[in-house]
């Protein structure tokens, strides 16, 4: 009796000391910051389930390649060049019953671009500047500058009808309302911050005149005055030659008269006799 | 333009008459096989006997059809930005050149009966400048329907009053190298999309919309210096001539609007024959512009690649363009035959498209679009070429509007029907093989013509007259016509 209750009791106890040890994953590095590559490893520790395999998740998204169907508590995730794509949230999941996994976070500066470097607007129209940015972590605070000789002066929201700057941690928007050609043109800069650093990219913006087009226009129709003119002053300097010739009968004038001393065999005279 | 008739109106006139001889006339007789030797001697002053003008009349041709045509065609670009600033759906914008090109064929009569009852030139020079002014005041549009009443309207009409005309001012009278003049004029507006396309697309970033389009109306202007070019007319028409005694009573009024528009030759069974053709023709022969490139990502080519087959086939029509009219002015063949040739092959190829395209190979795509885009431009140079032989020179102008006005249904109803039978069917074969039907159809039709297979052309008919005075005239023209038009009986006078 006594020894059943000592087994019992040491198979309980083993029992609860199996499920009271979690299962602890080692992750190095603990986080990515500001480097250009590195290597992530994740370590199962504590853990006596069976381990079926192993992968890495980027964002969300199974990383290529990175399925292992080794039972190792260990696998590792190279890095060999980190940008703005390759940031983001990885995972190391360990296909155990039920499954853990760890995250490291990857972070690096903000990438901040524009589609359209060079921007066009009509006077006393608007125009309308975007600037996205990707990457990890995205950026918290969004700033737009207006370049001049190499000097940045910020503009703020809100202090008149001529700025409106709306932003989202991905994508900022900067509207200049009631464009004018002496004040408005020039360089525009959108700089994004997050918690590593500030990046940013430069916007040129040219304000067409209302005017602009007529000058074109009154050269074309200028050039035309001049051709119909040339061709009525030269009709007129031939009209003399071509009195006793064009036997007009519709729309169909024959032979001039200068072309008939070459064709002398083929010509016939008829007279309306 | 038979020469014998110019004589018989001088004649009334009582002027000594320079006329030419059949053997420069006969472009298309199947006797200038024994006038040849004199032909080709007269080589350099070919062109000159078409007139020293026949070359700035064929670039006047050329510079109005680019203005029309190219024009409508490169508008894609600003109806992007339409979409924009107005904010409303495609479609809608889209109706603005469909407006453009119904009014440039509905007032195509119009224009040509103007041009009977006025001046040829005055009429082009007030089209031209209606052209410009539609693109002006576009400009400064501020709701769509201004667009549609200025680009649409305005601009159509006036680009009515150009096309028409132009086309039948060379026709009338150039008439040697008839076709390679045509050809010539309308590979203006295959050329011409290269510039243009790229050149609205640098004004419109450059000036906006609103400043490009006031610059499209300058260049429109420049067909009022094309329509300079026209020689003006001095006398008006005999027939209205004669009918001025009269007053302004309506049955005469009548007569003479009908006159004008060339009303008669809806009378006619081989008008109405060859323009019942060229409408079953239009139904289909440019649908494959419209569809190629969609067919050839729907069978599996990149985008690059449909884009390319799309250029390539443009190439060869301009190509086709140029060629046709070269080698019908020849003279070995029979416009009216050459004609049928190429819209069968047009159709052929056209019911071949989606065959080639089901093996999957692109050599056999792009082979049978290229034969179709030459083809196609090929018939292009000849259609309007053939008319003075079913009408007579004179008839011309008026045969071309109304020829026009009926065309243009079928150029409304093929583009939806195609559309039609793919959404149907879900593929393109259903609508390419009809259209190509269409085509062959048309074929078929213009074979009905009378004398079609004989190997020369029949003699063009003469207005027919209402008046006394003109029997006179009618009986002197029935002798000198009653004798073929044998050369050796003329240079024996």
């Amino acid at each position: 009796m006594k020894l059943l209750w000592a087994v019992s009791a040491l198979l309980l106890s083993c029992c609860r000391a199996n499920a009271s040890t979690a299962p602890n994953i080692i992750t190095e590095p603990s986080e990515v910051s500001n480097q250009t590559s590195a290597t992530l490893s994740c370590n199962l520790t504590e853990s006596s389930l069976p381990i079926k395999g192993s992968f890495w998740t980027h964002n969300g998204k199974v990383v290529d390649n990175s399925n292992s169907a080794a039972s190792t508590p260990f696998t590792s995730l190279n890095l060999e060049k980190i940008t703005h794509h390759s940031a983001g949230i990885y995972e190391c999941v360990f296909m155990t019953d039920p499954k853990v996994k760890q995250t490291i976070e990857v972070k690096t500066l903000p990438h901040v671009t524009t589609h359209k470097h060079s921007e066009h607007g009509n006077e006393n129209s608007e125009a309308v500047m975007v600037c996205e940015s990707h990457g990890y972590p995205l950026p918290t605070d969004w700033t737009w500058f207006k370049e001049v000789d190499d000097m940045q002066t910020p503009i703020i929201n809100g202090t008149s009808d001529k700025y409106e700057i709306k932003s989202t941690p991905n994508k900022t928007t900067l509207t200049i309302n009631d464009l004018s050609i002496n004040s408005d043109i020039g360089d525009y800069v959108c700089s994004g911050t997050n918690e590593l650093g500030t990046a940013s990219d430069k916007i040129h913006l040219r304000v067409r005149s209302r005017l602009a087009a007529l000058w074109p226009f009154l050269g074309i129709v200028a050039e035309v005055i001049i051709l119909v003119a040339i061709i009525f002053i030269y009709e007129k300097r031939r009209k003399p030659d071509e009195v006793n010739d064009d036997d007009d009968s519709g729309s169909a004038p024959l032979k001039s008269n200068s072309n008939a001393n070459h064709k002398d065999k083929n010509v016939r005279q008829r007279n309306s006799n | 333009m038979r020469p014998a008739e110019s004589c018989a109106f001088s004649s009334a006139r009582s002027r000594p008459c320079t006329c030419l001889t059949d053997a420069d006339e006969a472009a298309s007789s199947a006797d200038m096989t024994s006038n040849e030797p004199k032909a080709k001697k007269s080589g350099g002053a070919e062109a000159a006997e078409d007139g020293d003008w026949s070359w700035p009349l064929v670039a006047a041709l050329f510079v109005s059809t680019s203005l029309v045509f190219g024009l409508m065609r490169s508008l894609g670009v600003f109806f992007v930005e339409f979409v924009q600033y107005f904010e409303t759906s495609a479609q809608a914008i889209s109706w603005i050149s469909s407006t453009g090109l119904a009014a440039q064929q509905f007032f195509s009569p119009l224009g040509a009966a103007l041009c009977n009852a006025y001046d040829t030139r005055l009429v082009v020079m007030t089209g031209g400048f209606l052209a410009g002014l539609g693109f002006i005041l576009a400009s400064q549009a501020t709701c769509l329907f201004h667009l549609y009443l200025t680009m649409g309207l305005i601009s159509g009409f006036g680009w009515g009053l150009v096309f028409t005309p132009m086309v039948a001012t060379v026709v009338a009278n150039i008439t040697r190298r008839r076709t390679l003049a045509l050809g010539l004029g309308f590979s203006s507006i295959g050329i011409v999309s290269f510039i243009f396309n790229p050149l609205f697309q640098f004004l419109v970033e450059t000036y906006a919309w609103r400043g490009a389009l006031l610059i499209l109306g300058g260049l429109s202007l420049n067909i009022v210096a094309c329509g300079a070019l026209i020689r003006p007319k001095r006398r008006s028409k005999a027939p209205e001539k004669v009918d001025s005694e009269k007053k302004s009573s309506c049955a005469s009024m009548l007569r003479r609007l009908s006159s004008y528009l060339e009303l008669s030759l809806l009378m006619e069974r081989p008008y109405l024959t060859y323009t019942l053709a060229v409408t079953l023709l239009n139904v289909g022969y440019f649908v494959p512009y419209f569809h190629l490139v969609a067919h050839s990502r729907q069978v599996g080519f990149s985008e690059y690649q449909s884009a390319f087959v799309m250029s390539a086939a443009g190439a060869s029509d301009i190509l086709g363009r140029v060629a046709s009219g070269w080698f019908s002015d020849l003279g070995h063949f029979r416009l009216l035959h050459l004609l049928t040739l190429w819209t069968a092959l047009a159709g052929v190829f056209i019911m071949l498209l989606p065959v080639s395209s089901l093996s999957g190979s692109y050599t056999a795509l792009m082979a049978i679009s290229l034969l179709y885009g030459f083809c196609s431009g090929s018939l292009t140079s000849l259609v309007f070429a053939v008319v003075p032989m079913i009408v007579g020179v004179e008839r011309v102008m008026g045969a071309l509007g109304l020829l026009q006005l009926i065309e243009s249904g079928a150029g409304l109803l093929g583009t939806p029907l195609s559309g039609f039978l793919k959404d149907v069917t879900g593929t393109y074969t259903a609508s390419f093989l009809v259209t190509g039907g269409f085509v062959v159809l048309g074929t078929l039709t213009m074979s009905t013509l009378p004398h079609f297979f004989s190997r020369t052309d029949p003699p063009a008919p003469r207005r027919r007259s209402h008046d006394k005075k003109d029997k006179s005239l009618h009986l002197e023209l029935e002798q000198i016509n009653s004798s073929p038009p044998d050369t050796k009986e003329v240079n024996d006078l």
